[in-house]
């Protein structure tokens, strides 16, 4: 009786720890979507590309499939800053010219993108799951930090976890206490009024798009550690439920994206663990269509997505 | 004089000079002399009909509404669902299984539909996706009902008045006889008083909703009807193919057929046809050229294509004209 208590509490708490780590990853997506909408009112469907590409090029970068293998730490920021400037250059190439287009036009580019993007991968990297070799990624990652009784913490989570939330922390600063943020969060208000006070509106997008792909490059690069799976569509259902997220925390909102990426992380884990395992990925789809038809603003939102 | 000024979509029935040599090249394409080619372009030429048919369903909603439809695919499979185990657990004829399957997709399309009415477009489109991917999850999980991931194979072929049509010139004059009841109908509704509804709506809701447009009786009846136009082409497809699985209605396809009728043109009917009638043997082109390694990633092309066309020709190679 004890022992089966035991055994279900820790298994409880072992999903918990999975819940809290995929969460945050989907938290990091979810920023880039909810950022990018903050400013431009646009669902950026590309975004869970710029993941994919995230975790493409750091395999690529630290096995050599370029040619040159690097280390595993200049490998990653060198992936990282890549996603920022191809998120800058999606913006520049494929939304900005739509900007005063019908919103439907920008809407469905973004989907033209992603798949563009998702076949390019394909293209050059193959369909076949690739993994990291363990040689080339710091050992102590696959070690377990804590282990209490059967609850095992690997290194891993640890560093995925910290990593998110240093992130974050570093965005909600650059958000409220920088001039760019500041001019971020103007055009979130009002786009025009904005830009007549003297604000570069496509400058501080193109930032806004650097630092939301950036930050979904990280992701991207955490994941493709963590199931160690690196393969072209890994962006599009990561993107989903990233998406969920964001919507369930309220589009437009920040803290919204992170919570909700909570949420949806320890939905998944403990529906998939409890409820249903075959219809785990459903759940962020039906948290996403009830949140958009009973509360469209999200638990922060707010953009009122009714009729404008 | 008059018939210059109409627009390709009105002239289409009535234009005599238009529609008989089209008519007539469909209808002796499986007589021409392919040798062993033969076979492969009549598949071909019906797998085209059958996506003309989907794009004709989907631009009821995007084209005629102006709300964007992310998982029509959704509905290609209900219909095919509905008509392919309709026909393995009953042996029913097609001409019954049909209407079933079509009408099945429209209650879905009224189900999915009724709750989003107040969202603004983008919202809806993301309705649609998820709509349609868990209908497919749904598919891919209910062993007892669709056998999940074994697919369903074994579906009986088209049947008419007692006789199976087992040739493949047969499937394909049904598919175009169907094509043509669709075809037909869209035309006609969309010069009706229902089209100029919904072209009231499309333009400007708030607008049309002053003028006394019921905004959600117009759209609810868009939603049915595209909806039970996927299905009908997804029970045809069923019973054609003979197989269904619930890969073949991935979001992928809800693409494809988004990417026929923004390349046609939004709207425009015979652009819808058109985009099916270039793209669809295009991809099949593309499939055979392609190296395998490569032939998996020819939806890079439709990706390009959609973001070419919004960026310089936003509303299609042809577009509707607006007064």
């Amino acid at each position: 009786m004890l022992n089966t208590l035991l055994e279900q509490s820790s298994l409880f708490l072992q999903q918990l720890v999975n819940g809290v780590t995929l969460g945050s990853i989907y938290a990091l997506i979810a920023v880039g979507y909810t950022m990018v909408y903050g400013v431009i009112q646009l669902i950026n469907f590309a975004h869970g590309e710029i993941y994919m590409l995230g975790a493409f090029l750091s395999f690529s970068l630290v096995t050599g499939f370029f040619g040159i293998g690097l280390p595993f730490g200049l490998a990653v920021v060198i992936a990282v800053i890549f996603c920022a400037l191809a998120g800058v250059f999606l913006d520049i190439v494929a939304y900005r010219p739509l900007r005063r287009a019908p919103r439907l036009a920008a809407l469905i580019t973004a989907i033209g993108m992603s798949i563009f993007l998702q076949n390019l991968a394909l293209l050059i990297w193959g369909a076949q799951i690739k993994s990291f070799p363990r040689a080339v990624v710091p050992a102590f990652l696959f070690a377990p930090a804590l282990q209490f009784g059967d609850v095992v913490i690997s290194w891993l989570q640890v560093v995925i976890l910290t990593t998110a939330v240093l992130l974050m922390v570093m965005l909600q600063l650059i958000v409220h206490y920088t001039r760019i943020g500041r001019a971020m969060r103007a055009i979130a208000q009002d786009k025009t009024a904005a830009a007549l006070m003297g604000v570069n509106v496509d400058r501080v997008v193109s930032y806004t798009f650097a630092l939301g792909s950036g930050l979904g490059g990280v992701a991207g690069i955490l994941v493709g550690l963590y199931y160690n799976a690196v393969y072209p569509t890994m962006g599009y259902f990561a993107g989903i439920k990233a998406f969920a997220a964001a919507v369930l925390g309220g589009i437009g909102s920040i803290p919204g994206a992170i919570l909700g990426g909570g949420i949806l992380g320890l939905a998944e884990v403990f529906g998939g663990g409890y409820i249903s395992s075959s219809y785990s990925d459903g759940i962020a789809y039906a948290v996403m269509i009830l949140v958009i038809l009973v509360k469209p603003t999200g638990l922060f939102g707010r953009f009122a997505r009714d009729k404008a | 004089m008059k018939n210059k000024a109409m627009h390709l979509d009105d002239r289409l029935f009535s234009d005599k000079k238009l529609y008989l040599p089209l008519l007539a090249v469909v209808l002796i394409l499986p007589w021409l002399p392919m040798g062993i080619a033969g076979p492969y372009v009549i598949r071909i030429a019906t797998l085209t009909l059958v996506y003309m048919v989907l794009a004709l369903g989907l631009n009821v909603v995007p084209g005629f509404t102006g709300l964007l439809d992310l998982g029509y695919v959704g509905f290609f499979g209900i219909g095919a669902y509905t008509a392919g185990l309709l026909t393995v657990y009953y042996h029913w004829s097609l001409w019954l299984v049909l209407p079933l399957a079509a009408l099945n997709g429209a209650l879905w399309g009224i189900l999915r539909g009724a709750p989003t009415l107040r969202l603004s477009d983008d919202y809806f489109a993301i309705v649609t996706f998820g709509f349609s991917e868990l209908i497919i999850l749904v598919i891919k999980n209910e062993l007892w009902l669709t056998r999940g991931p074994m697919g369903v194979p074994g579906i009986a072929r088209p049947d008419l008045f007692g006789i199976v049509l087992n040739q493949p010139w047969q499937t394909y004059y049904l598919i175009f006889f169907f094509l043509l009841l669709v075809l037909w109908t869209v035309v006609r509704i969309r010069s009706s008083r229902l089209g100029r509804a919904w072209f009231a709506i499309r333009e400007d809701e708030i607008a049309a909703e002053c003028v006394g447009v019921n905004v959600a009786r117009y759209k609810i009846i868009a939603f049915a009807l595209s909806a039970a136009i996927g299905a009908l082409a997804g029970a045809f497809y069923a019973r054609w193919f003979r197989f269904i699985h619930p890969d073949m209605f991935k979001f992928w396809e809800s693409i494809l057929i988004l990417c026929l009728i923004v390349f046609g043109g939004m709207g425009s009917i015979t652009g819808a046809l058109v985009g099916a009638l270039v793209l669809i043997p295009l991809t099949e082109i593309l499939r055979i050229v392609l190296p395998p390694e490569f032939s998996n990633a020819r939806y890079l092309v439709f990706g390009l294509l959609i973001v070419v066309m919004m960026r310089w020709r936003p509303a299609g190679l042809l577009p509707v004209e607006k007064d």
